[in-house]
């Protein structure tokens, strides 16, 4: 089948992120595709392309990023909650004048209507929330 | 039929009273996260009539120290479990 996972949760304040990845993984072995996963909110923290957890924890933003990499899940967080969180990619620095980009591929600026189309395209949508 | 993912304890927020006024005969309900905290024997009241339908994520019910003290009204599922109840129902609600 094919998923799709939502995450409402910042990394290292709520279970949500940790909860959404082993929720990840654990359907990966069943023999499902986990097609996408949408960032929101808090979620977005996800993809802060700068996290630099100490290297005894668990690297959230890099486990995302290999999920990307080993499956092809599709990385997509929402541009209107990054952008107000400092999450900004090359191009959107650019358009609000700021050096340096905040996020980066494989995560995927998108807007809000992607996840209306997850929700038709994928069998199954779980959200995983703070 | 929907399958309810609950990830508060109830002794820490009402949400689960929204949870049970919502739920429909057939429905389950997988108590996740802080959630499990509501499957220990003490706790295990504040969810009547749901048996065979409750279930609790053995992870977190590890994590917190509360695997021993799961009710016996509860049934105790891994990641690999709780993939598969996804699997029998079209739908999930989250509710946090």
């Amino acid at each position: 089948m094919r998923y799709a996972l939502l995450v409402l949760g910042g990394p290292y304040s709520h279970q949500a992120a940790h909860s959404a990845l082993r929720f990840a993984h654990a359907a990966i072995a069943r023999g499902h595709r986990v097609g996408t996963v949408f960032f929101y909110h808090d979620g977005v923290y996800n993809a802060a392309h700068f996290a630099a957890p100490p290297q005894d924890e668990p690297h959230l933003v890099d486990a995302w990023r290999e999920l990307q990499r080993t499956q092809g899940t599709v990385l997509q967080v929402c541009v209107a909650a990054a952008l107000r969180r400092g999450l900004l990619d090359a191009r959107e620095a650019e358009r609000h004048g700021k050096r340096g980009a905040s996020l980066e591929p494989p995560f995927e600026l998108t807007g809000l209507g992607q996840l209306l189309d997850i929700g038709q395209t994928h069998e199954r949508l779980i959200t995983f929330a703070p | 039929m929907l399958l309810h993912l609950l990830n508060r304890a109830p002794s820490s927020s009402s949400v689960h009273q929204d949870v049970l006024r919502t739920m429909g005969e057939e429905d389950g309900l997988m108590l996740i996260e802080d959630g499990v905290f509501g499957a220990v024997s003490a706790q295990v009241q504040h969810f009547p009539g749901l048996e065979g339908r409750l279930f609790a994520l053995r992870e977190d019910l590890e994590s917190r120290g509360l695997a021993g003290r799961c009710d016996s009204r509860v049934i105790i599922v891994d990641m690999d479990g709780f993939v598969a109840l996804t699997e029998e129902v079209q739908r999930t609600v989250s509710w946090f």
